[in-house]
């Protein structure tokens, strides 16, 4: 469902210019679980803020469901980055002053649906990443792992096409990334969601079923590491 | 529009609800205080023409008066005037005054005045000269070579020190007085006046018949015929009136006559009072400025993540307003809720000019309408730029700073 094509990102331009991304190319199914993986540099950053539409490629095509989003208008982009992409970002992201439940609920609320459903939609979406009970707690009020599930949670709850995840664990202890890892394999295996996460640590691809190897931003391994279920019909939840 | 709406009211109302709730004190005394600055000196004002104009039906003009057409100095036969003037309906009392320049003088001491020639048993119900004599008696149908003299010129009254004056005068000294034509003659002070007023304190009062004799007038010359009517609010028909029953002099409502002099005198002050309003309305503006932007600078990153996560531009901007409008409106609130006390306690204690002059502010609704969309607007200007500029970066930059 995802389609990368000779993807470039340079930063600056000229002789100066960080070549990020060299022109990476893959793609990716509905319902796997992929891990991006490389050394520090390497480009899985770059590439993943691309592939969430948060950032633009220098060059190269991207389509999500053969819809060519890498040239859509910012408005365009900004629904789709709303309604389509979840993004997990390491440091979880959340809004300090919002609630676990605000910071899913207000995304419901863009969406245009109603303070009830949005509600719904939130606690629905918290009790998927095992935080039932405590959805009126704040940011402060959370544990780290506690705080990516909410991150996590908000990412979901719009049932997005793809989840992207940049070292969610980055900020956690093995025991919290623990917790947060297998609410993605949950999702992915329950619910087919698809998901890509960038991490550095080996023992979490025990977790997935197909890791991308980044190097000096090319791609230099793409290991399958169980044949997935490319079954065309994965049940949304 | 209606979700951005929706969306940036949630944000702002958690960003109130667990905000420093410190700071939001803080911000909205401020504002309060900005609030009192613009609308306090403005009542002052107020209250001090209302004062003004006061003094202005109380002693030179009554309720209407009636002044010489064209270049005359003198209304002519201001008695046939009278008679005309007493038959309209809605007329109290009129009378005849008769104004000349003169000086005053005292033991070596001279001053210039106004005085003027009043008939003094018909100011009993015309003006407030007779009941402010604070030394001696007003005059009386015979007095002829008496006067009565303003307080701050002779010497007693509050103001003296400002004015020139003619050293202690009391009931019974002798003064000389010169008129503008060089005619002298020499009065017995009958009563000092005190009105807390230049515009009384700084003159005198003779007998009608004095001045008309010293400038050999005849035929019942005035220089102003001054009207009280029934009922206050009616002197624009009453004005009217008097016109149809054939007076061709130029006939002035206190309010005409007030605004040209109470213009005058207000004009530095008003001065003041613009620039002051201006002041705090800037200062006021900046204050909003200041606390959204460091606001906004610290929630940077939220805005970017707001944004990375599919949050509109509108919605960050139309929350940061919200915001705004809510601090602004607190600020308003508690600014009345001041306000009005201030307004109670100068009702009960108000504020003295000339130790007597007492100044209570005016409460105009106009005037706090005016600042209360003044202050809401330029505050939401204010409080949306900073956030505007913010929600226009991009999100990487918002977000990871680069
Ligand atoms: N905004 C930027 N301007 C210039 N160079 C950049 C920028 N962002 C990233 N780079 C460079 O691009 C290259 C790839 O960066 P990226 O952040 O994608 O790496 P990464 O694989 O995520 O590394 P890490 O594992 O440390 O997070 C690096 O050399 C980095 O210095
Ligand atoms: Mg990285």
């Amino acid at each position: 469902m995802i389609i990368v094509k000779n993807l470039k990102r340079y930063y600056g331009t000229g002789e100066t210019a960080v070549k990020a991304l060299k022109g990476v190319s893959f793609e990716i199914n509905k319902g796997e679980f992929v891990a991006i993986m490389g050394a520090s540099g390497s480009g899985k950053t770059t590439l993943l803020r691309i592939l969430a539409l948060l950032d633009d490629a220098t060059d190269g095509e991207y389509t999500i469901r053969g819809l060519q989003v890498s040239s859509l208008p910012e408005a365009e982009r900004s629904y789709y980055r709303l309604t389509q992409v979840g993004y997990v970002f390491q440091d979880y992201a959340l809004i300090n002053e919002m609630s676990a439940a605000e910071n899913v609920y207000i995304l419901s609320m863009m969406e245009g649906k109603s303070r009830k459903e949005s509600y719904e939609t939130a606690l629905e979406a918290l009790d998927k990443v095992g935080l039932k009970g405590k959805h009126n707690r704040v940011p402060d009020e959370l544990s780290g792992g506690e705080k990516q599930r909410v991150a996590i949670a908000r990412a979901i709850a719009k049932k997005p096409d793809i989840l992207f995840a940049d070292e969610p664990c980055a900020n956690l202890d093995t025991n919290n990334s623990k917790q947060v890892l297998e609410v993605f394999k949950e999702l992915n295996e329950k619910y087919g969601q698809t998901i890509v996460m960038v991490t550095h640590e080996p023992w979490h691809t025990e977790y997935v079923d197909r890791v991308i190897t980044l190097e000096d931003g090319n791609l230099v391994n793409d290991e399958k590491k169980k044949e997935v279920k490319n079954n065309p019909y994965v049940p949304h939840f | 529009m209606i979700n951005d709406i929706r969306v940036g009211g949630l944000i702002a109302y958690c960003s109130v609800k667990r905000g420093n709730k410190k700071t939001l004190m803080f911000i909205v005394f401020v504002l309060s205080l900005i609030f009192m600055n613009l609308v306090f000196l403005p009542s002052m004002i107020g209250g001090m023409t209302v004062l003004f104009t006061g003094f202005m039906q109380d002693y030179p003009y009554g309720d209407i008066v009636i002044e010489p057409s064209g270049d005359n100095t003198y209304i002519n036969n201001a008695d046939n005037v009278l008679q005309k003037v007493r038959a309209v309906e809605g007329v109290r009392a009129a009378t005849k005054r008769l104004d000349a320049g003169a000086s005053i003088e005292h033991k070596q001491k001279v001053v210039g005045a106004t005085i003027t020639g009043l008939l003094p048993t018909e100011e009993y119900d015309i003006s407030q000269y007779p009941y402010i004599i604070s030394e001696g008696d007003f005059l009386g149908e015979l007095s002829r070579d008496e006067i009565i003299i303003g307080a701050m010129i002779a010497g007693t009254g509050f103001g003296s020190e400002i004015y020139d004056n003619l050293g202690e005068v009391r009931p019974g000294s002798l003064v000389d007085v010169t008129y503008s034509n060089g005619v002298k003659r020499t009065y017995k002070v009958k009563g000092i006046m005190e009105g807390s007023f230049e515009l009384v304190d700084l003159n005198a009062l003779v007998h009608y018949k004095e001045i008309e004799e010293v400038y050999g007038l005849e035929e019942s010359k005035a220089t102003s015929v001054v009207v009280r009517i029934d009922k206050q609010g009616s002197e624009e028909q009453v004005q009217d009136k008097i016109r149809e029953a054939g007076v061709n002099e130029q006939i002035f409502t206190w309010a005409d006559k007030s605004e040209t002099l109470i213009k005058q005198a207000m004009q530095s002050m008003g001065a003041i009072n613009i620039m002051s309003k201006f002041v705090s309305l800037i200062v006021g503006a900046a204050l909003v400025l200041i606390i959204i932007y460091i606001n906004v600078l610290n929630r940077k990153k939220e805005i970017g993540i707001l944004k990375a996560v599919g949050i509109t531009p509108g919605s960050i901007v139309l929350s940061y307003a919200f915001l705004s409008m809510f601090y602004v409106s607190l600020g308003i609130l508690a600014g009345l809720t001041l306000y009005f006390s201030l307004m109670l306690y100068f009702q009960a204690n108000p504020v003295t000019f000339y130790e007597t002059m007492e100044i209570r502010p005016q409460i105009d609704p106009m005037l706090l309408i005016q600042s209360i969309v003044t202050m809401l607007t330029l505050s939401v200007i204010a409080g949306t730029l900073p956030a505007w500029s913010v929600s226009k970066e991009s999100i990487l930059k918002a977000i990871w700073g680069r």
